[in-house]
């Protein structure tokens, strides 16, 4: 390509296309064609992760490790988080909410704010870090290794064996550990506001089903659902598509850890878009 | 190994979805087991309340709004479930009302008799009743309506506040105050008057008896007058005077034209002294002003000495001649 328009450079009439305009242009070319390059090895990516769940006995033996190393091993850091999630929401509403709003309002906005929010948003990014990155240098250290491509010499499809495995543990034990996350920040916060608010616990249980609806629950799930999706087939992506070793490894966990992060916020924009707006319509 | 991963996973899974779900029924307070008695309400509009509201028995929170229906008749069917515990008061009656400033309804059920004195209200009940097992109800106005009305009498009560406060700045305080002591001036004057005037009235009070006294004489006499007047009549007494008036009349109307002859001639005699006396006073004020012989004569002294001593050899003069004709005269016959 450089090498044609220099041809292309050099043979036009005096001088009327200069070096510097075929530069940006060729640059913003070669940039429109990794692009499209990129979503093609996405798409592709995803439709053999699709393709491969049909390979149901390959799958099943690993599946259960998995969903016990990205969501049962993941529950600690998850209601880690919650726990201070609560408290300190608890005593940022108590503050905000002195002198003008009841204090049982507590109960509320803790409870649409955990559950419909921080909980999936902080237990899913602080997933991308752990899950995302041990996913994308696992794999990624497999491919250095050239074990997936004994794998692949042992007739092993590499999706069926090391992608859906993860995949499916991911969109199935995201929820799971945002549900504990969930239940353990509203507990926190209740416990908060008994103990260092003058919020009694019936008022802060009447707060919390004031406007309490299952809709916030189903909300919650399903986004933190789709975070695991995009999680896990980020990180095996990145890994499956490790070059250069040791240093290849390192780029491929850190470039899972921030497109899952990107994509978690930009997902949860999403579903406020399409579910919040379309149920409030 | 195998075990030991589907263990823990199927414990996680489990206890979670577990909490998660039992959480929810609380928070919810789904009625599992059907524990509750159901109450049905109707209305013509329930405002803002919404399933999951509060159902209150004289305070006390007794249930929730399980389901808000609009009936192909036209109301609003409002089905509660209450703690079966609870017994609802003698013609129960449901009204949905504001329980807090933020939006919160409840339903309250009260007994009939107990219903606030409202007329709306009470129509309300009267047209919602007779639905057989469904309780009549009524919907409160919302806070947002009262407060906005509120809201409208202390904008108009702050337009008037404020034109007051126009009108009646410091200049108007001032002259306020300034009236204020002029009247209190004027009245001081108008009670001096009434006590200085008050003995003119008597005076004048009595004067008026008197001069009604007088007039009562006057009739008296101008009655007497009139019957001599009557007497007279008959004796031709007043043809006389009648005739001795005209020719008074007669008279008078000529004395009356020579009169004005007289005055005629006094105005034109007054012009001409009026001229006279102008002349007079220029004659005057030329010979104060030093103009003319007797001007000069009368502001120059020397002048007048002159002329007195000149009248003094004058009358030595005539004396002399007096004295001795011969001197001066000589008569000669031839």
């Amino acid at each position: 390509m450089t090498s044609s328009s220099a041809v292309l450079t050099q043979t036009a009439p005096s001088g009327t296309m200069s070096i510097a305009p075929s530069r940006a242009v060729e640059t913003i070319g070669r940039s429109t064609r990794r692009s499209l390059e990129a979503v093609g090895r996405s798409m592709a990516f995803v439709w053999e992760t699709i393709r491969a769940v049909g390979d149901v006995r390959t799958w099943s033996a690993s599946t259960m490790v998995q969903m016990r190393r990205l969501g049962v091993d993941s529950l600690p850091i998850g209601t880690f988080i919650a726990v201070f999630t609560g408290v300190v929401l608890a005593l940022l509403a108590s503050y905000s909410f002195t002198g003008a709003v009841p204090l049982y309002f507590v109960g509320t906005l803790v409870e649409k704010t955990v559950i419909m929010e921080l909980a999936p948003v902080l237990t899913g990014l602080a997933l991308a870090g752990r899950v995302g990155a041990n996913i994308a240098a696992e794999l990624g250290t497999m491919r250095v290794t050239e074990q997936i491509d004994a794998l692949e010499t042992l007739a092993y499809d590499p999706y069926a064996y090391l992608v859906v495995p993860r995949v499916l543990a991911g969109v199935v034990m995201f929820p799971i550990v945002v549900g504990a996350a969930m239940l353990t920040g509203v507990a926190s916060a209740w416990l908060a506001s008994v103990g260092l608010l003058d919020l009694s616990s019936p008022d802060f249980v009447k707060g919390l089903r004031l406007f309490f609806s299952p809709f916030d629950v189903r909300y919650g799930l399903v986004k933190s659902a789709s975070f695991g999706l995009a999680v896990t087939l980020i990180g095996c992506q990145r890994g499956l598509g490790t070059r250069g070793g040791a240093e290849g490894v390192g780029r491929a966990a850190t470039s899972a850890v921030v497109y899952s992060a990107v994509l978690i916020l930009v997902l949860d924009a999403f579903w406020a878009v399409v579910w919040l707006l379309g149920t409030r319509q | 190994m195998k075990r030991s991963n589907d263990l823990l996973v199927g414990t996680a899974v489990i206890a979670v979805i577990l909490t998660l779900t039992g959480a929810t029924l609380w928070v919810k307070q789904s009625d599992i087991g059907e524990k509750r008695s159901k109450v049905v309400a109707r209305f013509h509009d329930v405002g803002n309340a919404r399933i999951g509201n509060a159902v209150v028995i004289r305070g006390v929170r007794a249930g929730r709004i399980d389901a808000l229906e609009l009936e192909p008749t036209g109301w609003v069917h409002v089905r509660m479930s209450l703690d079966r515990a609870m017994q609802l008061p003698s013609d129960p009656v449901v009204l949905l009302n504001e329980s807090s400033l933020f939006g919160e309804w409840q339903a309250t059920i009260t007994s009939r008799s107990a219903l606030p004195h409202d007329e709306k209200i009470a129509t309300e009940v009267a047209e919602s009743s007779g639905g057989g097992a469904v309780l009549p109800g009524a919907t409160l106005p919302d806070i947002a309506k009262l407060t906005a009305v509120a809201g409208q009498i202390a904008g108009d009560v702050a337009n008037v506040a404020g034109r007051v406060e126009v009108a009646f700045d410091d200049s108007a305080a001032r002259e306020l105050r300034f009236s204020i002591r002029n009247f209190a001036e004027l009245s001081a004057t108008l009670a001096r008057t009434v006590r200085s005037h008050a003995g003119d009235l008597d005076t004048l009070s009595r004067g008026l008896g008197s001069a009604v006294a007088s007039l009562e004489r006057t009739a008296q006499s101008a009655e007497r007058m009139a019957a001599r007047i009557d007497t007279s009549t008959a004796s031709g007494e007043v043809r006389q005077i009648v005739d001795d008036i005209a020719r008074a009349a007669a008279e008078l109307r000529q004395t009356t034209a020579q009169i004005q002859t007289l005055s005629q001639q006094l105005a034109r005699s007054q012009g001409r002294l009026d001229t006279f006396l102008a002349n007079g006073d220029s004659i005057l004020s030329k010979i104060n002003s030093g103009q003319g012989s007797l001007g000069l004569l009368v502001n120059d002294p020397g002048l007048y000495h002159n002329s007195d001593s000149l009248v003094t050899q004058l009358r030595q003069l005539v004396n002399d001649i007096h004295a001795n004709p011969g001197k001066y005269v000589s008569v000669r016959l031839f």
